[in-house]
Parts: structure tokens; sequence; C-alpha cells
């Protein structure tokens, strides 16, 4: 029918300007209708191939990657369930006064209202439990959460939190991390000391390691604070069964850890947790440690009903853990024909306001300072500090980028001040099997050579020449 | 103009907890078909784990990937484990699923051993069969011995056990002692044309070989590497949180935060290195944290290369490149104000 074909014709030239009718919109479904996907579905020939070591067998996740279809936190919903959000306290460094909320619980929508004081255990950290869930005498970094609110959409969690008045009495914040290593410095945690974490490595003599030097050189590196961007941000659901049971859906990376963290905070029997880690959409060192999940489960408590928190980009940046900037001392004495004969290093990592995974990254960034090299005179010392920044944590290499780009860059001034090939530097002086490390460990499986000679070979590094 | 230069860095890095017990605990259970479903407490956290995981254990039942389903990441059901940290998942979770696979291997033993007519240990588990070492025709399918275990014997065929890396604790004077039971080594080549009139960096490609013991999924493994110098791209070039001077944040978000896009990414080529571990899962070490470390550090030696500048802070940003090369010539630079970092 020719007018029909007409219809049909004017429609397919419609562009994603074409303004809608308003008709047309509240025809649109509110929810995406699910998609039924074939159940049969073609299984790549190297899952399915024996032996299985070895194959490049496709991700079982892969197919609902693809699709769109895993679910995140974020795409979970259960029946009555409530949005949590946590306010910042926008100040470095403060005695909080008073938190008045009464204004948030008032709101029509506002279910259920915490503050630090109501966690039976308000503090947790890997291995100082140095950090509250939400602050409730001191404010250590703007990222702190001083309250929270469960409401019955996010919109209103939002405007509830903006409603809680919070008076603060500020105090000077230290934020430079070699101002906080002074003995004179103001202490972040009176009366601890700033400096919570020293590692140290000796070996040999370096003093005549040096003097047994043809050439000494000495150089100074900074890194920079940055954060995991995972591109699910950290999200959790809690929810209580009427035998007092609680259940936790989490983007935690370490459930096992998780779950004693929530029995020590919430001060409950383990048997009574029960952790649930979904799909996690990243996680590279920034969901080791809980973060939200005690607080949603008391406000969960609180209200009767499950309660969900998904952190904001924002909340990423200023309220989760960071990388450590690190400041790098190198002193290393070579011979003329470019052995490293002893070498000297001194680290400084900016640990923020709380421990979190500092003693990790210490220890690690400690160990593996000087290198993948054979060095008979060693002496490292490390030192964390607090300072009144976002915390630093673990994050992919605990230390370990940090200290290769500032023992990399060494080594290629080095090579540079003595007329060596960057390549050959590192063949003369690179571990072998059975070397020693720094701790003294033979060291086995070892293929750093084989690794710069493949690197080398891949590039084309002596075809270009220097 | 633009400058061409390039970097090498190297790196080691140990697998597992620094000294600390970090054990993976797991259950393998066989099921009458002679397929097989994993319990493990450890999280999917993107890199592919659980698709490792369980080739491991298909490996040391004779069957295939397919074959197995690995159950994690739920403390009622699943056993402790230290969790997705520390680049120890195949390494230390994976000895503990390949040994308790090789628990239940050893209960499919004992019932296929009498039908077949020889002792236990004369039997191995491949392509999905039972079969006598040295003799492969005499074999019975791996269902059919996993079926008998269960219905006829009343036997279950399912295995569990527990792993941890062996260390010692160091001396807190000398920091001498044994702090991982296992190191993967790599190089990373970075190739890079640095403007001297902007400063901006471009990186042209990035070779990559790295050790990881045996690869248990070489794609996996390359996907790996990739992300990670994406990772590293980042902390060479782009990332920084910046403070205000009363210590708050002043970019905290992607606007002003700048991270690498595929836009940024450059050609990678992966090699990686043979090895192998006899501590790990079939010579297995690990791979996801040591593939983001030495990015920053070639990148940084390929600007010195091409301009002659060291870049002794990160992140090196176009400003800070030219300041170095305006420096360099011994011309004077207007400062630019820097936020605190």
């Amino acid at each position: 029918m020719p007018g029909k074909k007409k219809v049909a014709e004017k429609k397919r030239q419609r562009t994603l300007e074409t303004p809608r009718t308003a008709e047309e919109v509240t025809r649109l479904p509110a929810v995406v209708p699910p998609v039924a996907y074939p159940i049969e579905t073609l299984v790549p020939e190297a899952r399915q191939q024996t032996p299985a070591v070895g194959q490049r067998a496709q991700r079982v996740d892969a197919r609902m990657h693809g699709l769109g279809q895993t679910q995140y936190i974020d795409d979970l919903t259960f029946p009555g369930m409530l949005h949590a959000k946590i306010k910042r306290a926008g100040i470095a460094s403060a005695r909080i006064v008073r938190i008045d909320t009464s204004a948030a619980e008032a709101m029509p929508g506002v279910i259920a209202v915490l503050t630090g004081r109501e966690i039976p255990v308000n503090s947790f950290g890997a291995t100082i439990q140095d950090q509250p869930l939400l602050a409730d005498e001191r404010v250590f970094h703007a990222g702190d959460g001083v309250a929270a609110v469960a409401a019955v959409t996010e919109q209103i969690a939002v405007e509830a939190i903006g409603r809680i008045k919070v008076e603060y009495e500020p105090l000077p914040a230290l934020l430079d991390p070699l101002e906080a290593l002074k003995d004179d410095a103001r202490k972040v945690h009176p009366p601890h000391s700033n400096i919570y974490a020293t590692k140290m490595i000796r070996k040999g003599d370096i003093e005549k390691g040096f003097a047994a030097s043809d050439r000494v050189f000495e150089g100074r590196f900074r890194t920079q604070m940055v954060e995991h961007v995972s591109l699910e941000p950290h999200a959790a659901i809690a929810d209580w069964d009427p035998n007092g049971r609680l259940t936790v859906w989490s983007t935690l990376g370490r459930i096992t850890l998780g779950r004693a963290d929530l029995a020590r905070t919430l001060k409950l029997p383990m048997s009574r947790i029960h952790v649930i880690a979904t799909i996690v959409g990243g996680n590279f060192g920034g969901k080791n440690e809980i973060t939200q999940e005690p607080v949603l489960a008391l406000l969960s408590r609180k209200a009767g009903r499950p309660v969900k928190g998904v952190y904001t980009r924002g909340e990423e940046f200023t309220s989760t853990t960071t990388r450590h900037p690190f400041i790098m001392d190198y002193k290393t004495g070579v011979t003329r024909d470019g052995r490293i004969v002893a070498r000297k290093v001194c680290l400084v990592l900016d640990g923020g306001a709380y421990c979190s995974f500092s003693e990790t990254t210490l220890g690690k960034a400690c160990i593996l300072a000087s290198g993948p090299y054979k060095i008979e005179n060693l002496f490292v010392e490390a030192f964390a500090v607090y300072t009144n920044k976002t915390v630093a944590g673990a994050m992919r290499g605990f230390g370990a980028p940090q200290t290769c780009f500032a023992y990399e860059s060494h080594m290629d001034d080095i090579a540079a001040a003595l007329g060596l090939d960057p390549l050959d530097i590192r063949l003369l002086n690179a571990f072998d099997e059975g070397s020693a490390s720094p701790t003294g460990q033979v060291l086995q499986s070892v293929v750093v050579k084989q690794s710069l000679a493949k690197a080398a070979e891949r590039f084309g590094w002596k075809e270009a020449g220097q | 103009m633009k400058r061409r230069g390039r970097g090498i860095a190297c790196m080691w890095y140990p697998v597992g907890y620094t000294v600390t017990a970090n054990p993976s605990a797991a259950v393998v259970k066989m099921n009458e078909d002679g397929t097989a479903t994993v319990l493990t407490g450890t999280v999917e956290t993107g890199q592919g784990s659980l698709t490792v995981l369980g080739q491991i254990a298909a490996q040391e039942l004779g069957i295939s990937t397919d074959d197995v389903y690995v159950v994690s990441a739920d403390t009622d059901a699943t056993p402790a484990d230290m969790g997705a940290i520390a680049s120890r998942t195949t390494y230390v979770t994976g000895n503990a699923i390949r040994l308790a696979a090789g628990r239940a291997k050893a209960i499919l033993f004992e019932v296929a051993a009498p039908l077949l007519g020889v002792k236990p240990d004369q039997l191995e588990a491949r392509d999905r069969k039972i079969q006598v070492k040295g003799f492969p025709q005499r074999h019975l399918a791996i269902g059919e011995v996993a079926n008998r275990a269960q219905v006829d014997m009343g036997q279950p065929a399912i295995g569990a056990a527990s792993w941890n890396p062996p260390t010692v604790a160091l001396d807190p004077e000398t920091g001498q002692g044994k702090p991982f039971a296992t190191y993967v080594y790599a190089t990373q080549i970075a190739e890079v044309d640095v403007d001297d009139e902007t400063g901006d960096v471009e990186i042209l490609r990035i070779v990559a070989a790295h050790d990881c013991g045996t690869p248990i999924n070489p794609m996996l493994v390359e996907g790996q590497v990739e992300g990670g110098i994406s990772m590293g791209i980042g902390l060479a070039l782009h990332e920084q949180i910046l403070f205000d001077d009363a210590g708050r944040q002043i970019n905290p978000n992607l606007t002003n935060y700048l991270v690498p896009t595929s836009l940024d990414m450059p050609e990678i080529q992966v090699d990686i290195v043979e090895s192998f571990d006899p501590t790990g899962p079939f010579g297995a070490k690990g791979v996801g944290e040591p593939t983001s470390v030495p990015t920053a550090a070639a990148i940084l030696n390929a600007i010195h290369n091409a301009v002659g500048v060291r870049i002794a802070s990160l992140p090196a940003t176009a400003e800070k490149v030219l300041a170095a090369i305006h420096a360099k010539r011994g011309r004077a630079t207007p400062a630019i104000p820097a936020p605190r970092a």
C-alpha cells in the first residue's frame, strides 16, 4: 500500500536530531526490557582443549561483559532498599565540636542517620587500626566521613547530608612529608610520632664500597599521588535477616579479611556475617580494605531495610586510598666499567592521614629499591610519615613503580656519564640464577637478563645504535 | 621539532605477602560426569583469575577448561583466601587448587586401579581419561570413574587443600631473611617523540618482555601486560592528584585528572620470557602488578634520550619537560606557579 510505504520512508529519514513528540516520549519504556540471548553458545575451541595449561582460553566472564550483562553492585536492587550517602569533612585537620543531624532526620524520606560515636569499634586498618569509619572527634584529612544517611532515594540522601551541620575547630594541617619527618614537627596523631613505620636493609659495608668506587653518583627522585581509577567505584549493599545475620554484597577484593574487619568493627561473631563479592570492576589495590561496609550495615540495622552505597567519582579520589608519593635519594658507587660497588638509598613515603597499607608498601619498596642488580654493599632505609592528606594505601606494585623509576633513571644517568650503553650496564649488573637478593635470599628462576635480551631483540636496540 | 628517543627499564617483583602468612584454601569436587567444580575464596577483579584457576584444576584432572566451573568469593560457600592482592592468585591460590584437585584425583585413581588391574600410582589423568602410564590404550573415561566412585563405591571424589608460600622473617637491624617465596622479572623499552617546542611527549611503541613462570593462559598474560602499561603511562605522563594550600584536592574528577585513554595507547609488543618455577603450579608465578612497574621508568629514560633532560619527578607533563629543555638551553623561562603536589 503506497500510503504505508510513505510513512515507513518518513520514519527512516528521521535522525537523532529530529525532536520527539510528547506522545512518543511517553510511549518509551521506563526500563530497558530484558533481551533474550540464545543459551546455546559456541564454546571457543581453546576452552575445550586438553591439556588445559597454556591454552589461550577465553575468559568465563567474557560473554557477559561483551553483552553488557554482568551484574555489578549498582545493578542489584532489593525490595525496600535504601540509598546511603556519607558527609565528607572537606577540611584537612580539625576538632569536631558538634554534629547536628536533626534537620536531616526531619526530612521526609530519610530513614536513618549515623555518626561515628554509634559505631561499636570505630577503627580499622591493615596493620595499625588508626582509621575511623566515620570521624568522631578529630578530622585527619578532607575526605574523612563525618556522618551518614540512608534515604529512600539517592537524591534525598544527597540533600540530607547537605543539611547535617558540623561545627569544626580548625587545626593547622601538615602537608609536607619532609616537614613531617622533623623532630619538632606538629604531630598528626598526637602523641604518636609522625614516623609510623621504618625499615632497613644492611648488607656489606657501604663506606668501604664507596671508597673503593671509581665514581659516585647521586640523585633525588620524586613521585606523585595517583588514584587507582577503577571503572567501578566502591559499592556495597548491607542487609540483615530476622535472625540478626548480616549479608554484605561488596566490591571487596579480599572477602576473608573483609569479614574479619566487619566482625571486629560491628562486634559480631563471624558466623553471623556473610560477605559476597560480586564481579568487581577493577581493584588495583584500591578495594583491599573495607570502606563503607560497616556504616551501611549499621544504617541497615537502624532502618530495618537493605541499604546500598555507591561512591561518587569524587569520593573515589578524596576518600579512598591512593598511591604513596615517594621522595627517594640514591647514591651509587661504580667502577669505571660500570659495575655497581655500593648503593645507599633513603625513601620517604607520604602515607597521608592513616597507615593503611603503608607498612607493606614500605617493606616491598625497601627490598626492591636497589633494583634487580648484584650489589655487595648496600644500605637502604625507609620511613613512612603521616600528613593531613588523602590516605595512601595498596596500589598495584606497592612502591615498586616508584623505586623502579628512581633506580632505572639513576642507572641511565650513570651509563651516560660513563659512556656506556644502557642495555650493557644492566646486563653487567643484573641478577643471575642463584644470586643473593638484598635480604640475602638465594634467588631461583631468575630471568632478568633473558628479559633484557628478549626486549632488546624485539625492539631492535643494537641495530638502532646509540 | 620532534625528537625521537628510546629508554629501557628492567625490574624484579615478588609474589605474595612480605613474610606474613597468606594462605589460600580450595575445594575441588568432581562431578559424576567427569566435570568439576572448584570452590575458592578469591575474587575476580577483572584480571581473569577465575579462568586461570579453572585451567589449573583442569590440568591436574586431565580435563578441559570448559569442564571446570569455579565458584568464588562467598564467605559462606568458599574457603579462606587472602584475596586478590600482591600478584598472588595464580601462585598461591593456584597451588592450593592444584593440591585439592590432586586429592580428588587420588580418589579417582583408587577407584580406577582395580578396574584397570594396576596400582593407583601407575595411573595418570589425561584427555578426560584415567589411563595407565605408558599404556594409554588401557584407560577408562574420567566420567565413568567419577560416577563409579560416587554411585557404586559411595566415595565421591572431593579434595580440599591449602597452601602458604614459605618465608623467613627479616632481621630488623639488617633486613636479612627470605621475605618472599619467589620473584618475577621484566624489561620494557619505550620509544617516544618529544616536541622540543611544546614539551609534549608522544609514546610511539612499548616493547615488553615479562617473566611469569609458565604462562597458564598466554592471552590473559598479554592482556595484563597491556593493561599494566596503560597504568604506567598515566603515572609517567598524566596523572597527579593536586592539593590546595589547605590540603583539599583540587582535581578530584576525570576532567582535570587525566587518565590515559585508548587514544594515548602506543603500539605494544609483548613477549613472555621462558621460565619455570618449581614452587608454582605447573611452574607458574604471577604477572598482575609487575606489568605496570617498569613503564614510567622506560618512558622517562626515553625522554632523556630524546632531548637530554632528566625529569626527576613524576609526572613528566609537557610544562615540566619544556621547562627542563629551556633550562638546559640556558634560556630564562617564566616560572609556572606549581600547585602543591
